[in-house]
């Protein structure tokens, strides 16, 4: 399989968790695939499986998950290909957890081990990753401080995470992440806990990286405007579905899930002050309560009676490379259900 | 006109920070010399960066914290209290005239107790019932007032999603009836289908009872979508208060307008428009000289360092600016650099 030039090939993959209550279903035959050099956003509300998905990537879900059978999630390295999910050893899976793929969180305060310090942490995982001896890890590794502006590198490298502030802590982790030259970067949430002020300095950042370093994103958000502004491709989905996915400003423009047309009409507008906000009826159901047929029809405007609770709407093209599931777009009458 | 129902003048509220062998001990002033006029009716923004001591300010108003100094009145049709200074019987009678909606929706509710005693608590706790079922239907009326299922008054806030726990701790504050709400990031950990709900919810109580906000927020879309007023906060002091519509369109102060740029358009063409602003917030316990948003400041000139600038009115007593320089650069042409609505306004 050639992969057709992605980096990265996710099929199939379903993801439940063994819980005290029984099996949740977490992410739900979610296919994607990401070039060499492009960023594609993941954008969800809480509970729609943005994150799980993106751990699956590096199998970093918790001992309780079920990966179902059918589940591929294949990595095109230099003409080699990985299967991610039949990685079973943790010195395998070094491959993707480090190594190829790199992962930077919402919480940096969380991520960095609080008694090591920074550059500690820092040259540990060059250790690990690369050949470089431990004078030529630190010396990269203050160069990486330094490349994402961190003033004063040398001194930060000997400090703990608790002496930065929060948009350094965050500089330090991309730094950190990057400093492995891996060839996707999964981030997840990177700007949640920052101050927009300084949310605009860590994705200009980011752009300036990807242009340099050349690396794919898999960037996991639920704020559509930072999608807009960092994402090639986006992925829009619900309760563990991707319901929809193309090009950005195709997406963000034209709408073609009653889902996302929701998120935007929800979403308040610097300029449309006038507008009002048009909430997404009812709330997002409980992970126990998994709605059959489309999983957005309990709270759909546009709800088919009688089918859309019942059928599974397939994917449909409805631009270049822009397709959505819905019953509706299928009743439009360009491709029959299955 | 009416008078307004809160004013504060010059407001301070000091926290004491470590402990020093001789002198006084250091102190942050997380609210340094704020003055501002809630007129009843009005939906009140106050938007900040974190640490700009923006939810300090409404503890001070609600006197959950000491003011350690300058001024702070309450006026109403029936009371008028000085928020320096109440006796015992006047804070609790304060109590029930204003009151404080959080942020997180998980973390206010009593984990045991059923969706009808945390709403009746404050009856309770206030004494303004004289029977169980003078309290029950009170419960029921604000309840259904805030669109929450009367069968759900039986269960336990675990079995509820976050807008209805915040719909529940919305009725909690509006039960003993105040005239004057607090809502301090109360959209902040809801996902964006549900935040419009609770945001309409909260627009729709303040015209059907006659309610006045304070709306403390760190995002600037949502306080555009709700306010009427807004106030920008910065390391303990307003930068600029003005009539939303004028606030959002012609922002005067360098820092509103950099906050203005920084949010993410919604738009893909329209990327790298953020006036970028170095730096980050400075700490509070040693704040700069003069101006506190000099050492950011792209336009910061030798007077920003020595003096501290206070609010001056823009155009008219509405539109105040804090900045000694925002008159001379814009004759100068220099914060022309217009936000995004004012280009879409043009474009209309």
């Amino acid at each position: 399989m050639s992969g057709g030039g992605a980096l990265i090939e996710v099929e199939d993959l379903t993801v439940r968790f063994r819980t005290d209550e029984g099996l949740i279903t977490a992410v739900e035959s979610t296919a994607f695939r990401i070039a060499p050099g492009e960023v594609l956003g993941l954008v969800g509300e809480s509970g729609s499986g943005k994150s799980v998905t993106a751990k699956s990537l590096m199998q970093l879900n918790a001992g309780n998950t079920l990966y179902d059978p059918a589940s591929r999630i294949s990595l095109h390295l230099d003409g080699r290909t990985v299967d991610v999910l039949g990685l079973k050893r943790a010195r395998d899976l070094m491959v993707v957890r480090g190594g190829a793929i790199s992962m930077i969180f919402q919480e940096p305060m969380a991520s960095f081990a609080p008694g090591i310090t920074i550059g500690r942490q820092m040259v540990e995982q060059l250790e690990l990753h690369t050949d470089l001896g431990k004078r030529a890890a630190r010396d990269h590794s203050v160069e990486m401080l330094e490349r994402v502006g961190i003033s004063d590198a040398g001194r930060r490298f000997d400090q703990y995470a608790f002496e930065l502030s929060g948009g350094m802590r965050q500089r330090a982790m991309i730094a950190m992440a990057l400093s492995t030259r891996p060839r996707l970067l999964i981030a997840d949430e990177p700007t949640t806990a920052l101050d927009v002020t300084i949310q605009a300095q860590v994705l200009e950042l980011m752009k300036e990286l990807v242009a340099e370093f050349g690396m794919a994103i898999l960037f996991i958000t639920h704020d559509l405007g930072v999608i807009a502004q960092t994402a090639d491709r986006v992925a829009v989905m619900y309760l563990g579905r991707i319901v929809e996915t193309g090009p950005v400003r195709d997406v963000l423009r034209h709408p073609a899930h009653p889902y996302t047309r929701g998120l935007l009409d929800a979403l308040p507008k610097l300029d449309a002050l006038d507008q009002p906000l048009t909430p997404v009826p009812g709330d997002i159901p409980s992970p126990l309560e998994r709605p059959s047929g489309c999983v957005f029809h309990t709270r759909c405007p546009e709800v088919i009676q009688d089918r859309c609770g019942v059928e599974l709407p397939t994917s449909m093209e409805v631009g270049e490379r822009h397709r959505a599931s819905c019953l509706r777009l299928e009743k439009a009458g360009e491709l029959v259900t299955g | 006109m009416s008078p307004p129902l809160v004013t504060l003048n010059n407001l301070e509220v000091h926290f004491p920070v470590g402990k020093r062998l001789l002198g006084p001990a250091p102190v942050v002033r997380a609210v340094d010399g704020v003055s501002i006029r809630i007129m009843p009716g009005q939906f009140y923004g106050l938007v900040g960066e974190s640490g700009s001591g923006k939810t300090t300010l409404g503890r001070a108003i609600l006197r959950a914290v000491p003011i350690a100094a300058g001024s702070g009145t309450w006026e109403d049709s029936e009371v008028h209290y000085d928020l320096h200074r109440m006796t015992p019987a006047e804070t609790k009678d304060f109590r029930r005239r204003a009151q404080l909606i959080f942020q997180d929706p998980y973390a206010a509710l009593s984990p045991r107790m059923t969706v009808r005693d945390i709403i009746a608590e404050p009856l309770e706790v206030m004494g303004l019932t004289g029977s169980r079922q003078e309290t029950d239907e009170r419960v029921r009326e604000i309840a259904a007032k805030c669109r929450l299922n009367l069968e759900h008054l039986r269960r336990f806030p675990h079995a509820f999603s976050g807008g209805q726990r915040q719909r529940i701790s919305i009725a909690r504050a509006l039960v003993c009836s105040p005239r004057f709400l607090i809502a301090d990031e109360s959209v902040a950990a809801l996902d964006v289908s549900i935040q419009a709900d609770i945001l309409n919810l909260l627009k729709s109580l303040q015209n059907d009872l006659g309610l006045t906000f304070l709306f403390i927020s760190h995002d600037l879309s949502v306080v555009a979508h709700t306010c009427d007023v807004v106030s920008v906060m910065y390391l303990g002091t307003l930068v600029e208060t003005a009539p939303t519509r004028r606030l959002f369109t012609a922002p005067r102060h360098p820092y509103t307008q950099a906050l203005l740029s920084a949010i993410p358009s919604l738009d893909p063409d329209d990327r790298g428009r953020a006036q970028r602003l170095s730096g980050e917030i400075p700490s509070p316990i040693n704040p700069p000289s003069g101006c506190r948003f000099h050492p950011r400041c792209p336009h910061a000139a030798p007077v920003c360092t020595e003096k501290i600038p206070l609010p001056e009115p823009a155009d008219d007593e509405h539109h105040t600016v804090a900045c000694h320089r925002f008159r001379e650069l814009e004759r100068r042409g220099a914060l022309l650099e217009r936000t995004r609505v004012r280009k879409l306004d043009a474009k209309a």
